[in-house]
């Protein structure tokens, strides 16, 4: 069954994706894509958290197949302490923000960036108000 | 009509004049750590939160009469802010903004997985798998409303076992963040 990986911007179904018990293989060539992260020498990284693997963990995360670089994202995800939901019958995953990137910003008080549609589409970010005052209302018609 | 096209009727005939977006996939909800609208926050020039986490809206409707006020003294305090900037009597110092916007615990956080999980899956057809979701993010989080809400919006309280009203009765009531404004503004 095809894979789904759903994180906080993105939706993909990457066709080399594997499940394999707990585990939930990808190739490095779709893992940013699907995930943010990149595996560069100095260790997993995503925008500018590297996260260094150890040889152990790096042994049980890691895998050399078909010629590629494999990383286990629901393990990887484990231990770094991002969080994570999935669904067996769909083979549907999510994957949310790590602990440096959910701490630190809002205990700041630095107002998170994003960027979502308007009605007709058209997309509008936070961050283009920079320099005029934002009044920021959540509603919802429940 | 479910989900974010539900909102266009609103925001078509309250035609505003300011960027109205659409978020189904709750992602504001999980960067600003909201768990219930309405939520306003006060986002100066250079991007800081300076006052955050109002349980307001600018017109209240009453269920019953089906009367609209406009909540004047909160638009003043707004417009106080516009005028005033720094200097205004309602921005919150920044330990208070802090506890009023909180910030997300591990189990919101993982709560705010399994909702956003659930919201994809009722999104591509798989209502059954969504309502395990939810379920499983209502348990670690009951008194998220955002979730609540939006799982008995988009199925109905008997998948839940609990009704809007038993759900208060149990966890409390629903906004329990109040509106904190000083009597004399500024200007």
């Amino acid at each position: 069954m095809p894979v789904t990986i759903v994180t906080s911007e993105t939706e993909t179904s990457p066709p080399g994706a594997r499940r394999e018990g707990a585990a939930l293989w990808l190739r490095s060539d779709e893992l940013l894509a699907s995930t943010g992260w990149e595996i560069k020498p100095e260790g997993v990284c995503r925008g500018e958290i590297c996260v260094p693997l150890p040889e152990d963990r790096a042994g049980a995360l890691l895998a050399e197949r078909d010629g590629a670089t494999w990383l286990d994202v629901a393990g990887f995800a484990g231990y770094v302490g991002q969080t994570a939901a999935h669904d067996d019958a769909t083979e549907t995953w999510y994957f949310g923000p790590g602990p440096e990137e959910r701490r630190g910003q809002l205990d700041m008080l630095d107002a998170p960036d994003f960027e979502l549609p308007d009605l007709e589409g058209r997309m509008h970010r936070l961050s283009d108000h920079r320099g005029k005052k934002v009044l920021l209302a959540l509603w919802a018609s429940w | 009509m479910k989900g974010a096209e539900v909102e266009r009727e609103f925001i078509e005939a309250a035609k505003p004049e300011h960027p109205s977006l659409l978020d189904p996939r709750f992602i504001v909800a999980e960067l600003y750590n909201t768990r219930n609208v309405p939520a306003v926050f006060w986002i100066d020039e250079e991007g800081w939160i300076v006052r955050g986490n109002d349980p307001v809206y600018a017109v209240r409707r009453n269920r019953e009469t089906g009367e609209t006020t406009i909540n004047e003294r909160y638009l003043e305090a707004v417009r106080d802010w516009v005028r005033a900037g720094p200097a205004s009597a309602y921005l919150t110092p920044s330990t208070e903004t802090q506890r009023r916007v909180g910030s997300s615990d591990e189990a919101n956080q993982q709560a705010m997985a399994h909702f956003r999980l659930g919201v994809y899956l009722d999104r591509h057809g798989h209502h059954e798998q969504a309502v395990a979701q939810f379920k499983s993010a209502l348990e670690l989080k009951p008194d998220n409303w955002n979730y609540r809400r939006q799982a008995y919006n988009l199925g109905s309280a008997d998948e839940y076992g609990m009704t809007m009203q038993e759900a208060m009765q149990t966890v409390g009531p629903m906004y329990a963040m109040p509106l904190e404004l000083p009597e004399v503004p500024s200007t």
